[in-house]
């Protein structure tokens, strides 16, 4: 195949992979009438976004519920992943493998106990629910990500600052935190594209409808087939930015979580 | 005399307890975690499974339970879809495997098409959804092409019939994870001694016997990663999809058994059995998870 050749099929790639943004563009800029005879633009479905879709409350909900569970996982990962590698304590080898294993645990395999448990005890109304079950699916590979990444970083690093009087509380806090910023971003970045664009979690465990994310404001209104074509696709657009924004700024961190342990 | 001997032992033997102490602490809020909201949840799920439950109360049946649900053809049905659907597997690794290929060879604009190519790997699959049945529809784009070139009396509507949605469910399957596993073959490939290539060409090998012998030998852990991973994600990740394209159906033409969990949970308020089916689901994945296990076992 000549390189003009490949350069035509890599066009077509590109035309395919830009599809669902093309759909979305050309059908949000449709009203209602316009999108059923198949003529003519407008602006009307933009207009009237926010009355059709609660979309800055469910962004704000989507913003929320992804920066606290987030911080979360990093709360209980990093810590946990610094213990397995550098402070092994009896069993911790088990330990690290038991909780590597419950990275396979989908949560549809656990999910009626699950909800009958976090209904129980009162916490599908506001997000603390959600929080909590999207830190527990997250934090397996957080831990997994952090082990990997110390047992890279010398023991004398830690040693001395240790010696020095830190503490182990202290040396977590001012040695291990400050080299570790890339295997922070990498767990950042995938679990904010993991969270942003989760519906089960979202539709289940967080019962007040005006508390809903995003992903799952645009999925009950999809699935109710009540709303309009070119209203969705415009809040689809909306719900689908700023992910792609944190996806095409640290892309080489997601490139370099999902290889991890295979990549060296 | 002894009191100095005990106090020159003594502090290096707590050094090491303080330091197993301090790694136990940290490691504790995690796994407490993990047993909280994943591990205790197993165990009641199989508790559950015995038991006619709504949710408030439970009432012990007993291994009954089991044999009654593998006589509902729901479950076989759903277990079917998620067999045909294994037929995905090998387009969402070959056309991913072709691209990753393509951009390798890096002509003008390569880095420009790898971030067009994994874009889609940012949105929601309930976005991606949303969009695919926009393709499918009968007034979709999938018909639209079908006339463009001039079959103008053909009009398909694959996610209106029982013999197609899960067809249609599968190629959506398909394009939401070329991204993710073009991205592995891509860094796989940046990891490629091209040396190798090199001097192989000049021994005369052709592209074929490259690619056999040297490319793809090199990818295999590459491949054997994306294989699992979208095993998992075919058997625990379609919920969005299926949810806002079809529902399930027409019929059960749709329904995995991820999807029938939540049905039977859900929609029904059998959460006895929508436990039990959960049970399965998790023995089904916790196989191919063996093999990611082993994958990144053999790395250590």
């Amino acid at each position: 195949m000549g390189r003009g050749a490949l350069f035509l099929v890599m066009v077509g790639v590109a035309v395919v992979m830009l599809y669902p943004f093309w759909v979305m563009i050309v059908d949000s800029l449709k009203s209602e009438n316009q999108f059923l005879s198949g003529h003519g633009f407008s602006w009307a479905s933009w207009r009237t976004l926010t009355s059709t879709i609660p979309i800055a409350q469910e962004v704000g909900s989507s913003t929320i519920i992804c920066a606290v569970s987030i911080l979360l996982i990093l709360l209980v990962g990093l810590p946990a992943g610094f213990a397995f590698a550098k402070l092994k304590f009896r069993a911790s080898g088990v330990i690290f493998l038991a909780i590597v294993s419950a990275m396979m645990v989908p949560l549809q395999a656990i999910l009626m106990p699950e909800f009958v448990n976090i209904t129980r005890l009162g916490l599908t109304g506001g997000y603390t629910g959600a929080v909590l079950v999207y830190a527990a699916l997250g934090t397996p590979f957080s831990v997994f990500l952090f082990a990997t990444y110390f047992r890279g970083v010398p023991d004398e690093l830690i040693e001395a600052g240790i010696v020095d009087g830190l503490g182990y509380f202290g040396a977590l806090w001012r040695l291990v935190v400050p080299v570790a910023i890339p295997a922070i971003a990498t767990v950042t970045v995938l679990q904010f594209i993991q969270i942003w664009d989760d519906l089960l979690v979202g539709l289940l465990f967080i019962q007040n409808t005006s508390e809903r994310p995003i992903t799952v404001g645009l999925a009950v209104l999809a699935a109710g087939r009540t709303t309009s074509i070119p209203a969705l696709m415009a809040g689809s657009l909306v719900s689908a930015l700023p992910a792609m924004i944190v996806y095409l700024i640290f892309q080489r961190y997601l490139v370099k979580g999902l290889t991890m342990g295979i990549d060296r | 005399m002894t009191v100095s001997t005990v106090g020159a032992r003594a502090p290096r033997l707590t050094l090491r307890r303080r330091r197993q102490l301090a790694g136990a602490l940290f490691a504790l809020p995690a796994v407490a975690l993990v047993i909280g909201l994943i591990a205790v949840p197993i165990g009641q799920a199989i508790y559950y499974s015995f038991t006619q439950w709504n949710g408030l109360t439970s009432t012990w049946i007993g291994p009954s339970t089991w044999t009654q649900a593998f006589h509902n053809p729901n479950l076989w049905t759903a277990l079917e879809n998620n067999a045909w659907l294994l037929l995905a597997v090998p387009f969402a690794l070959g056309l991913p495997l072709l691209i990753a290929m393509l951009l390798h060879q890096r002509v003008i604009g390569w880095k420009i098409f790898r971030s067009i190519y994994f874009l889609p790997t940012a949105i929601s699959w309930v976005v991606l959804g949303l969009v695919a049945e926009r393709f499918f529809a009968f007034q979709g784009t999938l018909n639209s092409l079908i006339h463009f070139f001039g079959l103008s009396h053909v009009n398909t509507n694959m996610l209106g019939y029982e013999s197609t949605a899960l067809s249609a469910l599968g190629i959506t399957f398909v394009f939401t994870m070329i991204g993710t596993n073009t991205m592995l073959f891509l860094t796989g490939l940046a990891t490629l001694d091209t040396s190798l290539e090199e001097a192989a060409r000049i021994d005369g090998a052709g592209r074929w016997r490259i690619f056999r012998h040297i490319t793809l030998p090199h990818l295999s852990r590459f491949i054997q990663l994306a294989f699992v991973m979208t095993v998992i994600a075919l058997f625990s990740a379609l919920f969005s999809l299926i949810f806002v394209m079809t529902g399930g159906g027409p019929g059960y033409a749709t329904t995995t058994m991820e999807f029938l969990i939540y049905q039977t949970g859900f929609a029904q308020g059998d959460f006895g059995t929508a436990a039990l089916y959960g049970l399965i689901l998790f023995v089904l994945t916790a196989i191919v998870g063996i093999v990611q296990l082993r994958l990144i076992g053999s790395d250590e």
